[in-house]
């Protein structure tokens, strides 16, 4: 404040008192127009009031660097059409979900990956780094774990630097559940406590042996080939099977599968586990898991197409083998794509020609999980039961599970105080977390996550598109703030697009641009920046 | 009799067109207005050429002219089409949630009308009493209390202090009904049923309250109840049989409007006390972009205010002579 305030009078001294030179003076600084001002395009208060104030914390910040902000709060589908279809954005706060597949470095590193700068793609930005783009070839073919985080960390080195975005923070999940009626819950990054592994996990202490969880929303539908929600898919993973499936900590655990293993670049072999059926009795065979990946690529359902993408084909070799014929080298094929697609009957599905346009009592229900489908009454409840042949039964301790759709949270809440569920499937909301600290009943677990909420710069448009003034404003950035504040200290400030608490694969140590203002000066200074005697950023 | 024959023709017709105006209107309004259907989809991760294809699927890759002459086609024949979001038959859903809007309702609004008109009546007897103007304060507060304020406090109340009443859903999970009645004639249900049906009930008192109170005050000055008076007629038959008759008009209108309104739900009963209805629904699918359940959930509440507005035209006739068809 004090050096603005120097300089200003500075200024003013000079203009009065000097006359014509002054003239001359002013000529020069009339060669240096002012800079273009910026949209701050954000979610509606009633959306997400962080989001909403996080804009308010930055554009305060820009405005006293000289920048003129004009914070824009946007519906939030309005928002994601203007800022990937349309690329009609300044600058934009938006965030992205942490779903387990992404604790893969794979997805949130091609989120600048200049092939995604086209509209509708995953870089809207329209960060353009020819080695970064290279490397993420490399690294999304490199099966030795070690070369992998070495070149995952060298993209984030080389990118952090040029501040393509703001990663502004990660925020906890906080979530709770009634330990006089379950316990025994692991919580696990990004999914809180209704993760696959909770329903396995609880334990009755109390009279009720049937878990029941509440959520905010409900699935779209139940098909697994049409489902395009996680609220289906986290309802759905229950009753179906995978061949992996990750574990609390996010390793990959052979689950229906009893070996994975690479026979060679292009060629993976998996043998399933022995013994396995159906819930209607008939056995889980290499044909089941064979048809159902070939299934899916010829159904075209593209919410999975990117755990498809490098798949040619899968083949049953034997009773218990099949083979994946990949068409490239894929690095998160056996992690991510494995423990993602369930197993479908091949005897059920095989007779579905078009399984997109099934209604849903048409739906087959039928997997092999360690629960089993049992009803969904829409905008009510939905409940399974425990599969009493499941190879994993024995280490199950509810008889089934069930889930109670509610509005919002404001209900699941008072849910959770009346004893009419025992766990949230959310986060609640900041005014929910203290009082249910104060419930007796309750326990209240905080889950970092490793999604995260972001300020990405439009590097097509003035003046985003000059490094400096990107560094400049990303220093500007008060995140500290934000996380204090507006998140009651409950998440971490944002480094880069891999989360610390993801720390195989997260670089801590290159440019986090703490809060400066002055480096932020300075840093627009060297770049040929002045500012005119109202303080505004002239270039 | 033909001119009352004639008269109602020409009202249905009028009905008639007045939805094809508004389901017109529906389908350009969403289509504008609204982002497109698989905005919501790019968080997911999908790429632009996987989401065209979804849109192919709906059907929205057709020129627009055509998706609309598809949608006419389809409404005439009872078509409302397939819901976006859900996969379903957008006539399914819209069925099973108006039942369950309608069932919280309707007694609602029987209470509310059952006690309000009687009420207004009596007030206006007593006027300038102690009674009457309490009668109007507690009126005209529940109807300026925002419902979900007066339905947090009744839940605060009643469902966690006390824990004498469910504070959400139709009912105790997991009960299996076998059918809409199955689910509905219970104890159970009645049980769910009773904070927010009074809390909508309280809400819509002011209004028939008031009314009645009001037009029988004018009712009073009429030549006839002084006719009544000279025959000597008891207070309370000239109360009820002669002013109470003539004020109900304008309360019979007010009633037609707010059950043709809940078609459409409150919205705000229903998230605060998480009751599956069409209301909750009808916000869902503005916020899912889901074009062809939202723009048959408008247009059902549009008929059901249009067929009850024809009904209370032809009630009119009733219960006032001198309302003649013309």
């Amino acid at each position: 404040m004090k050096n603005i305030a120097a300089t200003r009078f500075k200024r003013t001294l000079l203009a009065s008192a000097m006359g014509l030179a002054a003239a001359s003076l002013g000529a020069q600084a009339l060669a240096q127009e002012p800079v273009a001002s910026i949209d701050l395009m954000t979610t509606t208060e009633s959306y997400d009031p962080i989001r909403y104030e996080a804009a308010f914390i930055i554009a305060e910040r820009w405005e006293e660097l000289g920048f003129e902000v004009n914070v824009q709060p946007t519906e939030f589908s309005t928002a994601l059409e203007r800022f990937y279809d349309q690329q009609d954005f300044d600058a934009t706060i938006l965030g992205w979900s942490g779903r387990t597949d992404r604790l893969d470095p794979q997805f949130f590193l091609s989120t600048l990956d200049s092939r995604q700068a086209n509209p509708g793609g995953n870089n809207p930005g329209g960060y353009d780094n020819p080695e970064f783009d290279a490397l993420f070839d490399q690294q999304s073919q490199a099966f030795d774990q070690d070369e992998r985080q070495r070149l995952v960390m060298e993209m984030q080195e080389l990118y952090k630097p040029d501040a393509p975005l703001v990663v502004l923070f990660h925020r906890d999940e906080v979530v709770a559940y009634n330990h006089e009626a379950f316990d025994g819950f692991e919580p696990m990054a990004g999914e809180g406590l209704y993760s696959e592994w909770g329903p396995m996990e609880a334990t009755p202490v109390g009279e009720r042996s049937t878990l029941r969880i509440g959520g905010p929303q409900e699935p779209d539908n139940l098909n697994p080939l049409a489902s395009t929600s996680v609220w289906g898919w986290k309802w759905m993973r229950l009753y179906y099977d995978r061949l992996v499936r990750l574990s609390a900590d996010v390793e990959p655990l052979p689950w229906a599968a009893e070996a994975v293993e690479q026979v060679d670049d292009t060629t993976v072999a998996v043998t399933l586990r022995e013994g396995m059926t159906f819930h209607d009795g008939e056995a889980v065979t290499a044909d089941d898991v064979a048809f159902t990946w070939n299934y899916y690529l010829d159904q075209d359902y593209s919410y999975f197409n990117s755990y498809l993408a490098a798949l040619d084909n899968a083949e049953a070799v034997d009773e218990r083998t099949v083979h994946f014929h990949l068409s490239e080298p894929s690095a998160s094929f056996a992690s991510i794509s494995l423990s993602q697609i369930p197993i479908l009957p091949e005897h059920i599905w095989s007779q579905i020609d078009d399984a997109s346009t099934l209604s849903p009592d048409e739906v087959p229900t039928v997997g092999s999980g360690p629960f089993q489908h049992e009803r969904f009454d829409r905008g009510e409840f939905m409940a399974i039961s425990k599969f009493d042949d499941h190879f994993h039964a024995d280490e199950i301790a509810v008889d089934g599970v069930e889930f109670i759709i509610y509005a919002d949270m404001e209900g699941v809440y008072t849910g959770l105080q009346t004893g009419e569920i025992d766990v949230t499937a959310w986060r609640m909301e900041p005014g929910q977390i203290s009082l249910a600290e104060s419930e007796d009943h309750l326990t209240v677990v905080n889950v970092p996550d490793f999604g995260y909420f972001h300020m990405t710069y439009n590097l097509r448009r003035a003046p985003f598109d000059d490094r400096a003034v990107r560094r400049a404003l990303t220093m500007a950035s008060d995140r500290e703030r934000m996380v204090n504040v507006l998140l009651d200290g409950r998440g971490e400030v944002g480094s880069s697009v891999i989360a610390p608490v993801n720390t195989f694969w997260h670089e801590a140590f290159i440019e986090r641009f703490e809060f400066d203002m002055d480096a932020a000066r300075a840093e627009l200074e060297e770049a040929g920046y002045s500012w005119d005697e109202d303080g505004r950023l002239m270039r | 009799m033909s001119s009352r024959r004639s008269y109602l023709i020409r009202r249905v017709l009028h009905g008639f067109m007045a939805l094809f105006i508004i389901a017109t209107l529906l389908f350009f309004l969403f289509r504008l207005g609204l982002p497109d259907p698989t905005a919501a989809l790019i968080t997911e991760g999908l790429t632009p050429e996987e989401r065209e294809r979804i849109r192919a699927s709906f059907g929205l890759d057709r020129p627009i002219w055509e998706q609309y002459f598809i949608y006419l086609a389809n409404i005439v024949q009872g078509d409302f089409g397939y819901s976006f979001h859900y996969r379903a038959p957008v006539a399914d859903i819209i069925w099973e949630r108006l039942a369950n809007t309608m069932i919280l309702m309707l007694p609602a609004i029987v209470l509310a009308y059952g006690i309000g008109a009687p009420l207004g009546a009596w007030l206006s007897w007593r006027r300038g009493s102690r009674a009457d103007t309490s009668g109007i304060f507690v009126g005209l507060m529940f109807r300026s209390a925002p419902m979900f304020w007066t339905g947090m406090i009744a839940i605060l109340i009643f469902g966690i202090g006390l824990g004498w009443l469910p504070t959400s859903g139709m009912r105790t999970l997991p009960y299996e009904a076998s059918g809409f009645l199955d689910k509905i004639f219970t104890l159970d249900f009645l049980h769910h049923l009773i904070l927010p049906a009074l809390v909508v009930a309280l809400y819509y008192l002011g209004s028939p309250l008031l009314i009645m109170r009001n037009t029988m005050l004018e009712v009073y000055g009429e030549d006839f109840i002084e006719m009544a008076r000279a025959k000597g007629l008891p207070e309370r038959r000239i109360l009820y049989a002669h002013a109470a008759r003539n004020a109900l008009l304008p309360v019979v209108t007010q009633l037609a409007v707010t059950i043709g309104l809940a078609a459409g739900g409150q919205v705000v009963v229903e998230v605060v006390f998480s009751w599956p209805g069409l209301g909750r629904e009808i916000l869902n699918s503005v916020r899912t972009s889901d074009f062809p359940l939202a723009q048959a959930s408008f247009l059902v509440m549009a008929a059901f205010v249009i067929t009850l507005n024809l009904l209370v035209d032809i009630l009119y006739t009733m219960l006032d002579p001198r309302v003649s068809f013309k």
